[in-house]
């Protein structure tokens, strides 16, 4: 008779062997398997779960503040309507073509589309296609900023793969480009002379090879520092959600600077 | 009503970076005892426990929101583990082998430590020389074997979790398990009690078909 294997008697103590009732069977009829059996069975028993420490009280604070620091900063909105999470690779390029072609619609409406002369107070519900283009440009530079936020915290301590800091790059200098020309048609020349020098950036990073070494990364971040970029995309950033956010903007009373 | 581990998970990728401390204060514990089996160190635990939400964190935008984040997060904190004990094999194949220590608080990342309980003070003696055996029975396993062995018979994971969790096919996973248990029977079944030794080995070539 064909005993059994030493790999069936041990995946049957755990219940994982393939043709079980066939091993049974065979148990129930090999007293020299059924020995052996018992002794995998007393061995496996003596192996106890390892008892585990309970951690200290403060175990969940000391882990965090351990780690908080060493946590690079998340995109916002924009990034996160982009993660693979939300949307596929292609419904991505699709999303992020409609967007742009949306952004033209609307920077075009604004500019030809002919405006009725109606109450003030009737317009303020409708939707201003400046604003609209604000709001996305107040995206376009927070993005940016996480971007040289996370550039500027790399650790720097070997080469670095920075391909999905490129990819990051890639999109953005895609949205920089429309963003200062209607900047600099609307007649915002601080905007405009923002996304210059951001574009500039945005296009070294781009362009660079896949891996740094951390005098590249170094070099980036000299010229992110000699422009004071991060401090401008703030101050900019935060001036443009400022103007976003008054209530004269979602009226027809916008004659201001984008 | 608490907020779901999903829904925090949207708040960290929408920028807020302190509600990353939810999920710390939810699952630290959890994973602390998943990796304190697989090392027996507890330092090594509490850095392997940091590394696990590093990691977790920087791959966030690669969570699925629909699955189980506790389960995604053991994942990792697995194959973090795994990665650290190969590490530490090789780095021990250069220097000694295991050395067994009683004290939980000597921290050398290179020693296994022994559990701290007995079945009863009668036993005490031949309990504490058999942990010893386990102990060092458990360090001549390889990382994968000994990680496969851990969830398996430590924490009753299927193999189709060990398989999925390791990313292997379910036949390695067994493969694993097994040769796992054959190792530690070698090592322990000369001070086995009532029932050894083991008939001569000709297993594996006489299978039931």
């Amino acid at each position: 008779m064909n005993h059994l294997s030493e790999e069936q008697i041990v995946l049957h103590y755990y219940g994982d062997a393939d043709e079980t009732a066939d091993v049974e069977r065979h148990l129930a009829a090999c007293t020299e398997c059924r020995a052996e059996f018992a002794r995998v069975q007393s061995t496996l028993k003596q192996i106890e779960p390892i008892e585990v420490p309970e951690p200290p009280a403060s175990f969940e604070e000391k882990t965090w503040l351990n780690l908080r620091d060493r946590l690079p900063g998340k995109g916002g909105f924009l990034r996160k309507l982009f993660s693979p999470q939300t949307f596929g690779p292609q419904q991505k390029w699709a999303l992020a073509g409609a967007m742009v072609m949306l952004l033209v619609i609307a920077f075009l409406a604004g500019r030809f589309w002919p405006r009725p002369m109606q109450p003030v107070t009737q317009q303020a519900s409708q939707v201003n296609p400046q604003r609209v283009i604000l709001v996305a440009v107040g995206d376009h530079l927070e993005r940016s900023q996480m971007l040289l936020v996370e550039i500027m915290n790399s650790d720097a301590k070997g080469p670095i793969n920075f391909s999905s800091e490129q990819a990051e790059a890639r999109d953005l200098l895609d949205s920089n480009h429309l963003y200062r020309v209607s900047a600099q048609q609307s007649g915002d020349p601080q905007v405009a002379r923002l996304l210059d020098q951001l574009g500039r950036v945005l296009a070294e990073i781009a362009n660079g090879p896949a891996e740094v070494s951390p005098g590249d990364l170094e070099q980036v971040r000299h010229t992110i520092q000699s422009e004071g970029l991060l401090f401008k995309v703030r101050v900019v950033g935060s001036e443009v959600n400022s103007r976003v956010r008054r209530p004269e903007l979602s009226g027809s009373s916008v004659n201001q600077r984008l | 009503m608490e907020v779901t581990d999903a829904a925090v998970v949207a708040q960290v990728l929408a920028g807020d970076r302190d509600a990353f401390r939810v999920l710390v204060d939810r699952h630290s514990r959890s994973i602390f005892r998943v990796i304190y089996r697989m090392t027996g160190n507890q330092q090594d635990t509490e850095e392997l426990v940091q590394e696990t939400f590093l990691r977790a964190y920087k791959s966030l935008e690669r969570f699925e929101l629909r699955a189980n984040f506790s389960t995604w997060l053991y994942r990792i904190a697995v194959n973090r583990t795994l990665d650290f004990l190969s590490a530490r094999k090789t780095h021990m194949q250069t220097k000694d082998t295991y050395q067994i220590v009683d004290n939980p608080d000597a921290g050398d990342s290179s020693q296994i430590q022994l559990s701290a309980t007995g079945p009863g003070p009668d036993r005490l003696v031949l309990s504490e020389e058999m942990k010893r055996k386990i102990a060092g029975a458990l360090g001549l396993l390889t990382p994968a074997e000994r990680v496969a062995f851990t969830m398996r018979h430590m924490e009753g994971r299927s193999i189709e979790e060990i398989s999925q969790t390791l990313n292997l096919k379910a036949s390695a996973a067994k493969n694993s398990v097994f040769r796992a248990v054959q190792k530690l029977r070698q090592q322990l079944e000369p001070y086995a009690g009532p029932g050894s030794p083991t008939r001569p080995v000709r297993w594996g070539g006489s299978a039931v078909k």
